[in-house]
C-alpha cells in the first residue's frame, strides 16, 4: 500500500532515505530536471501514507522508427520498503505510459548481469534479455563478480505495437555489443 | 563575416571551450588590433575576462557592446554568457528586447527576448512579448506561453493578492483564443484545468474531464489525475469519487493508496448531508465498504497491505464518528495486521498512527506485542521481534521510562542483536544486516539514558555499540547519522566528520543534510590555527547553490520549449527554495565566524562580507533541512532522537540565523566605510528582487535593532550573552564611527583610483570631486561626539564568561567547554573589528578620539588576558584527555553486553580521546595566536 504520484522537482529535498542507500546514485540537479522537463509522465514516486518517500522511477522515451520505446533510467526503493512489490507497480505505470501516451514498441532497461534478484523480477514482469552490453558499468571495476559485475543486460518487454515481437530474442544473452554501440 | 576573420575567430572559441581564458584574451587582442570595432570579438574577450575573474575590465567591454545594440546571433550568444557571469539579468533582458525590436520579423530573437525575461522572472514583460509573437507568428504555443506567464505572475510573491484573480481571469480569456483543442496535448490540458480550478469554474473543468480523451489522459497521467481528484473534491463529489475508486480497486486491481483514501472519504461523505438519517446512511455504507475491503484482504493475502490497512483506518474513522459497532474490532484488526505484515520492516510505521490507545485496549495491545515470540532464528521472525519492540517502545508512558527500565531494554536489544547477527553472515558487505535495527534501538535507548541521567558515559556506550554494529554493517547510514550527532555531543568533531564523509553526501543533499555537520560548527573549528578543513567543507557544500542559480533556469527554458507547463511552476519554486535556503545562509554564517578567526580582519573582508550579509538579510528563507532522516524510535511521550541530540540542546534555525545576521551586519556596518550609495555604485550584478514582506521594507537600522523573543529563544546562554555584549558595544561606539567615517565621495574616489590602476579606465558613473581642504583628511564641521563610559555589559562580559568557563571546564562536557571558549574568542574578535578604525593614529588625531582609544585599550587587554587564560586551560584539559587513566575510565564503560570485547571498546575510546585532544589543543592554540594578533 502506497501512494503513487508524479515525481516533482521538490522531491529532491526529500529523497534522502532512498538515496543514501549505496546502490542509489544522487545525480546533479540537472539530471532530474532534464527528465522532468521532457518526460514528466515517465517519472513517479511511491510514498507512504505518512509522506515518507518509498521509492521512485525515472524514465524516458527514445529511439528512431521501430526502435521507438520507453526506457527505465533509474528505479529504486528505500531499504526499509523492499519486498513490497513497489518496483513492480512503478514498472507497471511505465509500461502503461509507454504504451498509451508514447505508443512505443517496447520498454527496456539495463541491469548488472550479476544482479540475479532484479533479473528474476524483470523476467517475472515480462522482460527478457535482448543483448549483453560490455563494460556498461565502469565505476566499480571488476570485483568479485568479474565481468558479470560490469556488463549489463539490456532487457526488453514488447508492447502491443510490437506485433512482430522484435524485442524478444531467444539468444539475447549471446548477443554482445559494446557500451559505445548503445549510447 | 569574411572568411579570413572567421578563421581568426575560431581559435578564440577553441580556447574558451577548453577553459584557456588567457590564450583566448591574447587571441582577442590580436584580432582587435586589426578590427577594433568588432563586437563579437569584444564580447568574447569580455567572456574570457569574466571567466578569469577580471570583472572590472570585462565590464568596460561589456558596456561597449551593449551600447551598440547587437542583433547578430554569435554576439548575442557570447553576451548571454558574459551577462550571466556578471549576474546582470536585467541587462540581458534589455539586450534581447532591443534586438527583437530592431528585427521584429526574427522569430528566434523573439524567443530569446522571451526567455531572457523568464530568466529574470519578469513575467509581465514576458507576457507582452508572447502576445506580440502570437500575433505575428500565429502559433498556439506562444499563446500558451502568454497564459503560463500570467499564471506565474499571479503566483509571484511580489504580486498583490487582489491582482491574482485578475491575472487568472486574463489567462482564462486568452485560452479561449487558442485554435486547437486543449485535449490534444497533456500539458496544455493540465494548464487549462489549473486555471479553471483556480477560478472555481468547476463545471467547465468537469466538462473537459468528462470527455473521452480527458478520461484517457487522467488514466495515464498522474499529474492530471491529481488535479482531477482535487476538482472532484471541490465539486463536493466525494461520494461519486468514492464509487469510482471502488470500481478501480475491485475491477482494475488498482492498489494506489489514494484510491483507498477516496473510498473512505466517500464512505463518510454521507455524514455531511443535513439529512436526519445521515448517520444511519453512513453506517450502511461503512458496512458496505467493510465488505468490499474484506474481499480485497482475502484475495490479496500477504501480497498487498492496502486492504487491511484501509480496514484499520475505516474502523478508526468510524470510532471518531461514534459509528463503531464492535469495541474489539480495532485491536483485532491491528493484531491481524501485525500477524500478516509483521515481517515487513514498514509494519511499525504503518501501525504507528493507530497505537496510542487508552486503558484496557492499551493493556491488551501491549500484552499482544509482549507475547510475540522472541525467537530471532529467521529473518522473518527477527523482523517481527523488531517491530514488536519498536511498537512497544513507541507507546511507553513517562513512568515507564526510568533509567533502570531503559537499562533492561538496552540489555535485551543487544542480546537479541547478537543472537540475530549470524542471520546476515552470508551477505556481501554492500548489504545491510537484518539485525541492524536492534543495535539502532539499543543506541537510541542509551542516548535516552544519557538524557535521563545527564551522565556522558551513556553517550560513550551508544557510540561503542553503534560503532560495533557499523563494523558489521558498513552501509548503515542511519548508524552513521546517529554517530555524527553523538560525536559532536562528545566533543569529537573529527570523528563526526569522518562518518559524515563516509556517507558520500553530494549535490542537493548538501542542502538537506549538511546541517548534521555545519550546525554551530564554528565551535569545533581550528581555523584560528590555519586548519581550513571545516571552512573548505562549507565552501564545497555551497557549490550546489551556484549550480542552481546558473543551471536551473536553463531547465525552466527547456520546459517552455517542450511545453511542459505542469513542470514550470515546480521548477521555479524549486529554484527559489534552493536559492533562498536557510541552510545555505546558516552555512555561510558559520563560514564567516570561522573566517574571521582564520584571516586577519581587514576592511576588505568587512566590506565584502557586509554586502553579502545585507543581501541575505533581505531573503525570505525556506527550511529544507531533513531531520526525519535520523531514525526515531523514542517513545511518543518524550523528545525525538533528533531533538535529544541537538548540539548544546538548542535547535538553531531562522531565529538563530537572524540574530547572528543582525549582530554581524551591525558590527560590520560600524567598521566599514561603505554606505548604500557607494554600494550601489560598486555593485556589479543585479540586486536581488525586493521582498514584498513589509517587515523587510522597514529601515535597515530599525530592523537591525529589533530583538524578538522567539528569535532569541534559539540561542544558547553563551550566544545570548554575546549578542547582548555586541549590542552594547555597538550602542556605545556607533557615534564615534559615524563621526570618523570618511564621506562617501572620498570613499568612492578611492575606489575609482584603485579601479583605474587596475584597468586603466575610470570607474563608470563615479565623478571624483575636486580636491579641496574639506575632503583632505575628512575633517568634519561638527565636534567629536562627547566621550561616554563603556557600558557595563561590555566591561563585565569577559570576566563573566571566564566564570562560566570555569564552571564548565570540569564538567566533562567537552562540546560545552569548546562552545564557551569559542564564544569568548568571537567576542574578542568583534572587539578587534570595531577597534580597527581607531588604529590609525591620523584618524584618531584628526577626529580627536584619543579619549575613546584610552577607554578601549583596557577593555581589549582585559579580553586578551581572559582569552589567553582560556588558551592555557584548554591546553591543560587537552593534555589530561589522553592519559592512560582517562582512557581506561572511558573504555571501562558498562556496555550491557559481553560480546563486544575490551579491545574494540579501547580502540573506539582511543579515537575519541585523540579527537578531543586535538580539537581542545587546536582551539586553545588558536585562541592564543589571536591574542597575539589583536591584543594591541
Amino acid at each position: 500500500m502506497s501512494v503513487l504520484r508524479p515525481f516533482r522537482a521538490s522531491d529532491m529535498f526529500k529523497f534522502n532515505n532512498v538515496n543514501l542507500d549505496i546502490w542509489t546514485e544522487t545525480y546533479n540537479i540537472g539530471f532530474y530536471l532534464h527528465y522532468l522537463s521532457r518526460w514528466p509522465d515517465l517519472c513517479c514516486v511511491q510514498e507512504a501514507p505518512s509522506g515518507r518517500m518509498m521509492g521512485y522511477v525515472i524514465g524516458k522515451a527514445e529511439g528512431q522508427g521501430l526502435e521507438w520505446h520507453g526506457h527505465v533510467t533509474a528505479i529504486t526503493v528505500a531499504p526499509e520498503y523492499r519486498r513490497l512489490s513497489l518496483a513492480r507497480k512503478m514498472m507497471g505505470l511505465l509500461d502503461l505510459v509507454s504504451e498509451q501516451i508514447y505508443q512505443g514498441f517496447f520498454v527496456d532497461l539495463y541491469v548488472r548481469c550479476n544482479n540475479q534478484i532484479a533479473i528474476d523480477m524483470y523476467e517475472g514482469l515480462g522482460y527478457s534479455v535482448y543483448r549483453r552490453v560490455k563494460e556498461y558499468y565502469g565505476s566499480l571495476g571488476i570485483g568479485k563478480g568479474g565481468r558479470d559485475e560490469e556488463d549489463a543486460f539490456d532487457m526488453r518487454k514488447p508492447l502491443s505495437r510490437d506485433t512482430a515481437k522484435r524485442s524478444i530474442r531467444a539468444n539475447g544473452r549471446d548477443m554482445i555489443v559494446t557500451a559505445h554501440d548503445v549510447s | 563575416m569574411s572568411s579570413a576573420l572567421d578563421r581568426q575567430i575560431r581559435p578564440i572559441y577553441d580556447a574558451l571551450d577548453t577553459g584557456s581564458n588567457k590564450s583566448a584574451i591574447v587571441a582577442c587582442n590580436k584580432v582587435l588590433k586589426k578590427h577594433p570595432k568588432n563586437n563579437l570579438v569584444k564580447a568574447l574577450k569580455a567572456l574570457a575576462l569574466v571567466r578569469s575573474q577580471k570583472v572590472e575590465e570585462s565590464l568596460v567591454l561589456c558596456d561597449e557592446v551593449l551600447l551598440s545594440k547587437p542583433t547578430d546571433d554569435p554576439t548575442l550568444n557570447a553576451m548571454l554568457h558574459v551577462l550571466r557571469g556578471l549576474g546582470r539579468h536585467n541587462d540581458m533582458v534589455t539586450m534581447f528586447e532591443e534586438a527583437y525590436k530592431q528585427q521584429p520579423g526574427n522569430e528566434d530573437l523573439g524567443v530569446q527576448a522571451f526567455f531572457a525575461n523568464v530568466r529574470a522572472g519578469h513575467w509581465k514583460s514576458a507576457q507582452q512579448i508572447a502576445t506580440k509573437m502570437h500575433k505575428q507568428f500565429q502559433e498556439d504555443r506562444y499563446l500558451y506561453w502568454n497564459v503560463i506567464s500570467a499564471v506565474l505572475q499571479a503566483n509571484d510573491p511580489t504580486t498583490p493578492p487582489n491582482m491574482r484573480q485578475l491575472l487568472y481571469k486574463l489567462a482564462h480569456r486568452l485560452l479561449a483564443a487558442a485554435s486547437s483543442s486543449p485535449l490534444g496535448n497533456t500539458d496544455r490540458f493540465y494548464l487549462h484545468l489549473t486555471i479553471l480550478k483556480e477560478l472555481s469554474l468547476l463545471d467547465d473543468a468537469a466538462a473537459l474531464l468528462d470527455t473521452e480523451v480527458g478520461q484517457l489522459i487522467c488514466a495515464a497521467n498522474l499529474s492530471c489525475n491529481e488535479l482531477r481528484r482535487d476538482i472532484m473534491h471541490l465539486r463536493g463529489l466525494s461520494k461519486e469519487e468514492g464509487e469510482r475508486a471502488e470500481g478501480l480497486i475491485t475491477g482494475k486491481g488498482d492498489r494506489n493508496w489514494l484510491e483507498f483514501v477516496s473510498l473512505l472519504d466517500g464512505t463518510f461523505s454521507h455524514l455531511q448531508g443535513s439529512n436526519e438519517n445521515a448517520k444511519e446512511e453512513c453506517a450502511k455504507h461503512i458496512v458496505h465498504t467493510q465488505e468490499v475491503l474484506d474481499k480485497i484482504v482475502e484475495n490479496d493475502g500477504k501480497k498487498d497491505r492496502s486492504g487491511l490497512l484501509a480496514l484499520v483506518e475505516l474502523e478508526t474513522r468510524a470510532r471518531k464518528h461514534d459509528l463503531s459497532t464492535d469495541t474489539d474490532r480495532l485491536i483485532n484488526l491491528m493484531q491481524q495486521y501485525f500477524e500478516t505484515f509483521g515481517d515487513k520492516s514498514c509494519c511499525f510505521e504503518d501501525l504507528k498512527p493507530y497505537t496510542l490507545l487508552q486503558g484496557d485496549e492499551r493493556e491488551s495491545w501491549s500484552s499482544f506485542l509482549e507475547n510475540v515470540a522472541s525467537d530471532v532464528s529467521s529473518v522473518n521472525n527477527l523482523q517481527r521481534v523488531i517491530n514488536s519492540y519498536k511498537l512497544l517502545r513507541y507507546s511507553l508512558e513517562p513512568s515507564e521510562i526510568t533509567l533502570e527500565a531503559e537499562e533492561d531494554r538496552a540489555v535485551l536489544y543487544m542480546q537479541q542483536y547478537f543472537k540475530a547477527l549470524p542471520l546476515g553472515n552470508a551477505l556481501p558487505t554492500t548489504e545491510l544486516q537484518p539485525a541492524d535495527d536492534l543495535a539502532i534501538l539499543a543506541g537510541a535507548v542509551t542516548v535516552n539514558m544519557w538524557k535521563v541521567s545527564g551522565d556522558q558515559q551513556y553517550l560513550c556506550r551508544a557510540a561503542i555499540i553503534l560503532e560495533y554494529a557499523l563494523s558489521q554493517s558498513k552501509q548503515s547510514f542511519q548508524m552513521r547519522l546517529m554517530l555524527v550527532r553523538i560525536y559532536r555531543l562528545l566533543g569529537a568533531p573529527s570523528l563526526a566528520l569522518e562518518h559524515y564523509r563516509s556517507m558520500r553526501i553530494k549535490q542537493i543533499q548538501n542542502d538537506t543534510l549538511s546541517h548534521f555537520l555545519f550546525s554551530r560548527t564554528s565551535a569545533f573549528s581550528l581555523g584560528s590555527t590555519g586548519d581550513l578543513t571545516l571552512s573548505t567543507e562549507c565552501i564545497e557544500a555551497s557549490q550546489v547553490y551556484l549550480t542552481n542559480s546558473q543551471e536551473t533556469s536553463d531547465f525552466v527554458i527547456r520546459a517552455f520549449t517542450a511545453e511542459k507547463y505542469s513542470q514550470i511552476p515546480e521548477f521555479i519554486a524549486f529554484e527559489d527554495r534552493l536559492d533562498n535556503s536557510l541552510q545555505r545562509d546558516m552555512t555561510k554564517m558559520e563560514h564567516l565566524r570561522m573566517r574571521i578567526a582564520h584571516e586577519v580582519i581587514s576592511s576588505d573582508i568587512i566590506d565584502m562580507e557586509l554586502i553579502e550579509l545585507k543581501f541575505i538579510f533581505d531573503r525570505q528563507h525556506h527550511d529544507n533541512r531533513d531531520f526525519d532522516i535520523l531514525p526515531n524510535y523514542q517513545p511518543h511521550s518524550i523528545d525525538s532522537l533528533n531533538k535529544q541530540t541537538l548540539l548544546f540542546d538548542k535547535a538553531d534555525g531562522k531565529g538563530w540565523l537572524w540574530t547572528f545576521l543582525k549582530m554581524y551586519i551591525r558590527i560590520f556596518m560600524m567598521a566599514s566605510d561603505l554606505d548604500d550609495t557607494i554600494e550601489e555604485k560598486l555593485l556589479v550584478g543585479d540586486r536581488p528582487k525586493l521582498s514584498p514582506d513589509p517587515e523587510k521594507q522597514r529601515p535597515l537600522k530599525e530592523r537591525l535593532a529589533d530583538r524578538k523573543d522567539e528569535e532569541l529563544e534559539e540561542l544558547t546562554p553563551e550566544e545570548y550573552a554575546l549578542v547582548q555584549y555586541a549590542d552594547a558595544l555597538a550602542e556605545w561606539l556607533e557615534p564615534f564611527h559615524d563621526y570618523a567615517r570618511p564621506p562617501p565621495a572620498v570613499v568612492l574616489a578611492e575606489a575609482a583610483k584603485l579601479t583605474e590602476q587596475k584597468t586603466g579606465l575610470p570607474l563608470k558613473g563615479v565623478e571624483i570631486p575636486p580636491h579641496n581642504g574639506n575632503s583632505n583628511g575628512h575633517k568634519k564641521d561638527e565636534d567629536t561626539p562627547p566621550l561616554t563610559e563603556p557600558p557595563e555589559m561590555v566591561l563585565k562580559f569577559f570576566d563573566a564568561m571566564k566564570l562560566r568557563f570555569n564552571e564548565v571546564k570540569t564538567s566533562g562536557d567537552f562540546s560545552q567547554i569548546l562552545h564557551t571558549a569559542t564564544i569568548i574568542q568571537e567576542a574578542f574578535l568583534l572587539l578587534a573589528t570595531v577597534s580597527l578604525r581607531f588604529k590609525s593614529t591620523s584618524v584618531v588625531k584628526i577626529h580627536k578620539l584619543g579619549g575613546l582609544v584610552a577607554k578601549l585599550k583596557p577593555i581589549r587587554s582585559d579580553a586578551s588576558s581572559v582569552l589567553k587564560d582560556i588558551s592555557t586551560e584548554l591546553a591543560a584539559i587537552s593534555a589530561s584527555e589522553t592519559t592512560a587513566e582517562n582512557r581506561a575510565a572511558i573504555a571501562a564503560v558498562k556496555l550491557g553486553c559481553s560480546e563486544i570485547d575490551d579491545d574494540f571498546a579501547t580502540q573506539i575510546t582511543k579515537k575519541l580521546t585523540d579527537s578531543r585532544k586535538n580539537v581542545l589543543e587546536g582551539v586553545g592554540k588558536g585562541a592564543g595566536r589571536l591574542c597575539g594578533t589583536y591584543a594591541q
